[in-house]
């Protein structure tokens, strides 16, 4: 089993001195297969040990945190696994250029997610009462039931949709809000919108270690800015989302 | 996720929030669970939750052309027609296979809700 690509440089002992310290899943010895300055840090498991369940899942993690505590790595997913340690080693020349590029992108630098959190009841009768201000929800729609169920009905569903659209203009609006944030910080992020019907905003982003403070701090003022809104910042993570490498 | 990961959390603690985390990470519910004891009902769902998709797309789309005004009186009042018809019948299937809104409304994973 493979839990991350880690970018070594002359630091193999350190790493070594490390694994004897750490077990891997199903209390396993971790080792490096190592190639050039990148190593694969893997433990041997029984095919039936691979089989992910929630407490593997942690413990895989958890080996990764660590490792990611001390090294710039890369980490594989849950399951990813060789025939044998010659066969990672042939993984590791065949595809040293890519893990290579990969290492350098995420070198010093830490993944964090925010998820942001509201009442939609709530959000959706402060976006009708604006909206009934500049009158974008009944634009064209009559106060007054239509002589025909139909017609009432169209009324009803157009009153939805242009709800619904209101809804994601704000959303975007607070995602534009949010990315000139992290422009400042040069940060690399992925944004999903209206992920279920409370988790408006499911973001991670990708930026030096260093400015976790200043990034906790911007949060902090977003979340001033927005109080009916549970905004939630984790991390700091290893880069789980931003790795583009296709292993061949 | 381990309370020392929480950086920032306008309630302060991991319980506040673990209702709305644990909404993302609950998947059950919204699974196709299809075993040969319930073949019928599991398939069932399946088809109805595509046809809902299918609905609910053609009703967004139709909603889209009338608020941009390209349609006349007498074709909101068709269209309101078909519409409210294929909402009712949606409902008879519904009722007819015990199902609900929420049972067709998909977890797609990290890619949140079908609809």
């Amino acid at each position: 089993m493979i839990y991350a690509l880690l970018s070594v440089h002359e630091k193999a002992e350190k790493l070594n001195l490390l694994l004897s310290t750490i077990k891997g899943i199903s209390q396993t010895d971790l080792m490096a297969v190592s190639y050039k300055e990148i190593a694969a840090v893997v433990s041997c498991q029984k095919e039936t040990d691979i089989i992910a369940d929630k407490n593997k899942v942690l413990e895989y993690a958890g080996v990764i945190d660590q490792l990611a505590q001390h090294f710039t790595l890369l980490p594989m997913r849950y399951g990813s696994s060789m025939e044998s340690n010659e066969a990672i080693l042939v993984m590791l020349k065949i595809n040293y250029t890519e893990i290579h590029q990969n290492l350098l992108k995420v070198e010093n630098k830490n993944e964090f997610g925010l998820k942001i959190f509201c009442d939609t009841q709530k959000l959706h009768t402060q976006i009708r009462a604006e909206s009934e201000i500049n009158s974008s929800l009944n634009n064209g729609l009559e106060d007054q039931p239509a002589n025909s169920v139909f017609k009432d009905y169209v009324n009803k569903k157009l009153r939805e949709h242009r709800l619904e659209e209101l809804m994601i203009s704000y959303v975007d609006a607070l995602i534009a809000e949010i990315s000139i944030y992290l422009d400042q910080f040069h940060a690399f992020y992925k944004f999903k919108k209206m992920t279920t019907s409370n988790n408006i905003i499911d973001a991670v982003f990708l930026l030096d270690k260093e400015k976790q403070t200043e990034l906790v701090s911007a949060i902090e003022t977003l979340q001033h800015r927005y109080p009916d809104l549970n905004v939630v910042l984790t991390g700091p993570w290893s880069p789980f989302n931003f790795v583009e490498i296709t292993i061949k | 996720m381990s309370e020392n990961k929480i950086l920032f959390n306008t309630a302060g603690s991991l319980d506040t929030i673990s209702a709305d985390i644990g909404n993302l990470a609950n998947l059950e519910d919204s699974k196709l669970k299809l075993t040969p004891d319930n073949a019928d009902s599991g398939l069932a769902k399946l088809v109805l939750t595509l046809v809902e998709l299918i609905r609910k797309l053609v009703e967004k789309q139709a909603m889209r052309r009338v608020d941009g005004g390209s349609l006349t009186e007498d074709e909101i009042e068709r269209l309101g027609e078909t519409l409210m018809k294929l909402e009712m019948k949606m409902e008879e299937l519904k009722k007819h296979f015990n199902l609900t809104d929420r049972d067709l409304n998909i977890n797609l994973g990290p890619l949140g809700d079908l609809m």
